[in-house]
């Protein structure tokens, strides 16, 4: 029974060095951790909205009532910054696109102007095959498609519209499009950008 | 044995993947870029060597009922430490890594060294015996890798090599997962074939 | 087997929200952890074992059997110290180290439940159980289903079905290796190469399933 106890307690001891360890690193890291992905955040944001006009950008969170939320099903929301210039004349605005690829929600960051153009964007996260749906990243392979574009227009073309999806990748191509998709049309639900194409 | 000895054993002669098939995992998943391979041996070299330092140093003392927890335990600690570093100084890395890092603490080759070696040895060849097996670990991913990468992407570290046409049309099966099982059949058939005109050489 | 008890608790949603379980992403899950992200043809999860227990039909069975039983416990107790233990009190950085004790003390518990209650169990399953907690899959389970949020129910169906792919991915390969076994083969490529080409050759069908994903 000594011996159980012998033991154990060392087994205890190692594990509370351990935890305590890890507590400090952490306390040292997380603010870093945190400052970066803000930091990686606000270059995204500066990058895309570039897109609307050079010069000096203002941001601005915006809060719509009525805005529905079309990413609900993976646990993300729609978050609308309005960009201005200096003197306060309303350009467009950012928001990020949520759509669930092959093996990873896929972020994308959408710069919109007012009349519900699309004129940039980027991808902040994905997780998709290496070789397939990754290059998703690589705005060559596909994003570039879309600068120009409103809602409408946002389809692949094996979905009836004109947008070549990556070879091989139909899923992560047709989840960003139509993430993005929804997001336009939420925006013009709630009356921010005029609605698309007249089609609809 | 020496320092030297213990240093050197890892990187070829027991080279942990190519001779002892240890830690496939990680080295059939992140081998789909050189950066990825040469994040992750890092990464795990770091893991090996303190905790090689630590079971060594403390293998007097952890009772010998408990020693493979106790391992577990400082494993996991360096490994958690790996990925808090990581994700506060190399967040690309860490998001393309992924899951991976967190199994480190399950990389056989790890717990293989500190109950097969650092367990009987002095901290200072059991340090060396770490950065050997790390770097040998690091060097079969980087090999790997190099097939992977340039097959199928047409480029090495992120340097296009073959051109942009090759890029748009590559080998891809390379890249994805029946690519890393093929091209590692035909490596270890390659050291095979080492092996018996080495000892045909000695006859 | 599930009391209705605990049946509640796992259909409630992580955060209090409303009940929320379908049957389309139970599904949708499922066939992704079987077939199209197979754990060890496509994720690379659980290689040591797939190719050290796959020389035999029977012991292949076997492992499957005490993988997906050690899977669905694991499950179970690591997402319950995730969400109630280490997320109320910020600890999320002692998730990994966590985990692996969590599975650690797991294997050694089922081990000595088994050999006093069911030895015939034991019989069948011990041998495979120490090899567990090292099987990367066990704790690739428990991190993936922290990392893509699952409740506590879809989190269940997916390491039930992660470990029905295992099995089968081991399975498929023991029954190829067995009739390997008296095929003449290039003599470099014998042993472990020749266990890596199927794995490859599997991998590529497992492959065509991706168009499963829609």
């Amino acid at each position: 029974m000594g011996e159980i106890i012998r033991v154990g307690s060392m087994l205890m001891l190692v594990a509370a060095i351990a935890a305590v360890a890890l507590g400090y690193v952490n306390s040292v890291t997380s603010p870093i951790i945190a400052e970066q992905k803000e930091q990686a955040k606000l270059d995204a944001m500066i990058d895309v909205a570039g897109s609307l006009a050079s010069g000096e950008l203002m941001f601005d969170s915006l809060s719509v009532p009525d805005l529905a939320n079309p990413y609900a099903e993976v646990d993300e929301t729609l978050a609308v910054v309005s960009v201005n210039d200096s003197a306060g004349v309303e350009l467009g605005y950012l928001f990020v696109a949520y759509g669930k690829g092959y093996s990873s929600t896929v972020q994308t960051m959408i710069a919109v102007n007012t009349a519900g153009t699309l004129t940039g964007n980027t991808v902040l996260y994905q997780q998709e095959t290496p070789g397939l749906g990754a290059n998703v990243s690589n705005p060559a392979r596909f994003l570039y498609q879309f600068d120009g574009l409103n809602a409408s227009s946002l389809l692949l073309s094996k979905d009836g519209g004109d947008l070549d999806a990556i070879t091989g990748s139909t899923i992560t191509s047709r989840a960003v499009t139509n993430s993005v998709r929804n997001g336009l049309d939420a925006l013009s639900a709630a009356g921010i950008i005029p609605v698309s194409g007249g089609a609809q | 044995m020496s320092i030297a000895q213990d240093f050197s054993r890892g990187i070829m002669r027991e080279n942990p993947v190519f001779k002892q098939a240890l830690g496939m995992c990680p080295f059939l998943a992140v081998t789909t870029s050189v950066e990825n391979a040469l994040g992750m041996g890092a990464a795990a070299t770091f893991v090996l060597v303190f905790s090689n330092f630590l079971v060594s140093l403390f293998r007097k003392v952890i009772p010998s009922k408990v020693r493979i927890p106790s391992y577990i335990v400082i494993i996991a600690t360096f490994v958690t430490l790996v990925d808090l570093l990581m994700n506060a100084y190399l967040p690309a890395l860490h998001s393309s890594l992924g899951i991976f890092i967190p199994l480190i603490v399950v990389n056989c080759i790890i717990l293989g060294r500190a109950e097969g070696f650092a367990n009987k040895n002095k901290v200072l060849p059991s340090i060396a015996d770490g950065i050997g097996m790390g770097l040998g670990f690091t060097l079969a991913m980087v090999i790997m890798a190099t097939f992977r990468e340039i097959l199928g992407n047409g480029s090495w570290l992120g340097f296009n090599l073959l051109g942009e046409s090759y890029q748009n049309q590559p080998m891809l099966i390379a890249i994805l997962a029946p690519g890393a099982f093929i091209l590692m059949a035909f490596i270890l058939g390659f050291f095979n074939i080492m092996e018996k005109r080495k000892r045909g050489g000695a006859r | 087997m599930i009391n209705s008890m605990l049946m509640s608790v796992i259909i409630a949603a992580p955060d209090g929200g409303e009940p929320s379980f379908s049957i389309a992403k139970m599904m949708a899950i499922i066939v992704s952890a079987i077939f199209i992200n197979n754990y060890v043809l496509s994720r690379f999860l659980g290689i040591c074992p797939f190719l050290g227990v796959s020389k035999q039909l029977d012991s292949a069975v076997g492992m499957g059997a005490a993988v997906v039983f050690v899977m669905v416990l694991a499950t179970l107790g690591s997402w319950l110290v995730y969400h109630h233990v280490l997320v109320p009190y910020g600890m999320e950085y002692l998730r990994t180290i966590s985990f692996i004790i969590i599975i650690a003390s797991l294997v050694q518990l089922v081990e000595m439940i088994l050999q006093k209650f069911s030895p015939a169990l034991y019989d069948a399953l011990g041998i495979f159980l120490p090899l567990i907690t090292t099987n990367c899959a066990i704790l690739g389970v428990a991190v993936l289903n922290i990392d893509d949020k699952l409740s506590l129910g879809y989190s269940l169906v997916n390491s039930v079905a992660a470990g029905i792919g295992f099995t089968l991915a081991l399975v498929l390969m023991a029954g190829l290796r067995e009739r390997m076994e008296t095929a003449d083969v290039p003599e470099a490529l014998r042993g472990l190469p020749l266990a890596f080409l199927i794995a490859g050759a599997m991998s590529i069908a497992f492959l065509g399933f991706a168009g499963l994903g829609g």
